[in-house]
């Protein structure tokens, strides 16, 4: 052996050599004490909140005594879960900031409450089953309320209504109306949403529509976009059609997608926000107030107002399919 | 030479497949943002990995049946099962698990998703290290530690003052390797809605539906992170070596 630095442990060397016993006990303090720093980097970490988009302490939900509308108030922070690759509903900008129709909705559901929105972005089929743990209060992100969901979930009443479409690959010419020529068809939808829960014959929604598909073949992805990237691939290529929102459907072809929608709405979707049933503080008064709030947000016409600001159209009246 | 022939080809495709390289400079700042949260992750993430990999060496080591059990269980159940898995356990699964704890403690099993991560690499990756610290610990002579018994050190001791301080040599390299590959591997926390690096890029590439152009640009930043990362590697372990090459410049290290 050359020389003892050239080993580049100088801390362990020095242990090793030093055997008086006060040194050694200096030593095993600074390990513990290096512990100690790991976990507090830990703690603060998780205090900081799981993956918000915004910085700020996710203390709302920690326990503590009052119901969760009396928490939201004292903590003046309003945790709002959204998924932001559904523009015009809710998306990222450059700089970070979350835009869309969900997200107004949501801050102006905030200000009338007297408190600041902090977003997180779980991903979709985390928000939609339920037993949110306390890590974030409110969903405004344009969710349907199912029979399902309901177990899980209470629900405000809706704040808007979106048309539900079928779109092809722009080039197929076969598929002109999705009431009679889907049968059979390979189709994409988002898991655990309310378009596969049509295909199967499952939805049950508030509302008149009727099951016109007979046997599609379902493929389920992660989100919408995925599905629709997938068709664009080409007519039949992976998928023959997708069904999704109207809405995304359009977005997606006015930014270069090569797709269509095809025929008539099949559905339309009541969309409510929604907040979970198992949160550990009381959440009825939160639902009350949020639940007011729409209704008011409705008849003031404020939600009319930022409809026609992000669709161009009214869609916060009830249509019928 | 070769690897510029492939930039080269590559910058080709680009060109013929119209890249929109417009719309990548227009976002990279945003997926960037990422960056200091990866980091974060690996890092807190190696420094929990870096006491559970000791123990567990030395329980594999030890004659102690439930410490030598227990670490042979925990090294052979993380390392089989997937890292995702795992992940979501800690993310959804535990939570389940709250209402079953008393009232204070019932936050320690709901996690936010950074927290979720670092703890799921952390483990993971404890027990992929534990295999290289018993490596390292191991390669220490057996000559040494009788030679530390002869001057009358407890096992402990001559564990904490002889075999640990050499066995470093050999234990930092490969752990700088993990750390590199933790950095990788902290793209799968982004699942759970952590906003780092891949989270971003793959949100906006959904968005936009131009996958391929923010996928481009997440896998240059993980390269040119990892690259940064692999040149420190490179020099920490040449600065550990020097005390052993025989002939400077020469082939043969010992």
């Amino acid at each position: 052996m050359q020389s003892i630095e050239g080993i580049g442990c100088p801390e362990g060397i020095e242990s090793g050599e030093a055997s008086i016993k006060g040194k050694n006990n200096v030593h095993r303090m600074q390990r513990l004490a290096s512990l100690v720093a790991v976990l507090a980097a830990l703690v603060v970490v998780s205090a900081c909140g799981g993956g918000g988009g915004s910085a700020g302490g996710g203390s709302a939900g920690d326990g503590g005594g009052g119901d969760l509308l009396q928490q939201v108030k004292e903590s003046g922070v309003l945790r709002v879960s959204t998924d932001p690759a559904y523009p015009p509903q809710s998306f990222q900008t450059e700089t970070g900031d979350f835009k869309g129709f969900d997200i107004d909705v949501a801050e102006e559901i905030a200000k009338r409450m007297g408190v600041e929105v902090e977003w997180q972005t779980p991903s979709w089929d985390v928000i939609t089953a339920g037993n949110w743990n306390g890590r974030w209060d409110l969903s405004v992100g344009s969710m349907t309320p199912t029979p399902d969901r309901r177990k899980v979930l209470h629900f405000s009443p809706a704040y808007y209504y979106v048309p539900a479409a079928a779109a092809v690959h722009e080039s197929n010419t076969d598929i002109t109306d999705p009431a009679t020529d889907l049968d059979g068809k390979t189709i994409g939808v988002c898991g655990a949403c309310t378009y596969e829960a049509y295909l199967e014959g499952a939805l049950d929604i508030p509302g008149e529509y009727e099951y016109v598909v007979e046997n599609p073949q379902i493929r389920t992805y992660d989100t919408d976009s995925s599905a629709i990237q997938d068709l664009a691939l080409g007519d039949g290529v992976r998928l023959d059609a997708v069904m999704s929102s109207l809405y995304t459907l359009e977005e997606a072809r006015k930014s270069g997608t090569p797709i269509k929608v095809v025929g008539d709405p099949l559905f339309y979707e009541p969309l409510a926000a929604a907040i979970d049933k198992e949160a550990p503080a009381d959440p009825q008064p939160l639902v009350e107030e949020v639940s007011s709030i729409i209704n008011e947000m409705h008849q003031d016409g404020t939600l009319t107002k930022l409809s026609e600001k992000w669709y161009g159209i009214d869609l916060t009246k009830k249509q019928g399919a | 030479m070769v690897w510029a022939l492939i930039f080269v080809a590559l910058a080709v495709l680009f060109v013929a497949f119209q890249f929109d390289t417009a719309f990548m400079l227009q976002w990279l700042p945003f997926i960037l943002a990422g960056v200091p949260l990866t980091i974060l992750i690996s890092v807190l993430g190696i420094l929990l990995a870096i006491p559970l990999a000791l123990l567990g060496a030395l329980g594999r080591l030890s004659a102690n049946p439930v410490f030598n059990g227990i670490s042979g269980f925990y090294v052979s159940f993380v390392r089989g099962t997937p890292l995702i898995v795992q992940i979501f356990f800690i993310y959804l699964g535990l939570p389940q698990l709250a209402q079953y704890a008393p009232g204070p403690l019932q936050n320690l099993f709901i996690l936010g998703t950074i927290t979720s991560g670092v703890l799921a690499l952390g483990i993971n990756y404890g027990a992929y290290m534990a295999e290289i610290f018993r490596a390292g610990i191991q390669s220490v002579g057996h000559g040494q530690i009788e030679a530390a018994q002869a001057l009358g050190m407890t096992r402990a001791q001559t564990m904490r003052r002889i075999v640990l301080p050499q066995a470093i040599r050999v234990i930092i390299p490969p752990t700088g390797n993990e750390f590199i590959a933790m950095i990788k591997d902290s793209s799968l926390v982004g699942i759970v809605g952590t906003q780092e690096l891949f989270f971003r890029a793959s949100k906006i590439g959904r968005q936009y539906f131009q996958n391929l152009e923010t996928l481009v640009v997440a896998a240059m930043i993980y390269w040119a992170l990892t690259s940064i990362f692999s040149y420190f590697q490179g020099r920490l372990e040449r600065r550990l070596a020097t005390g052993y090459v025989r002939e400077r410049g020469g082939p043969h290290g010992h």
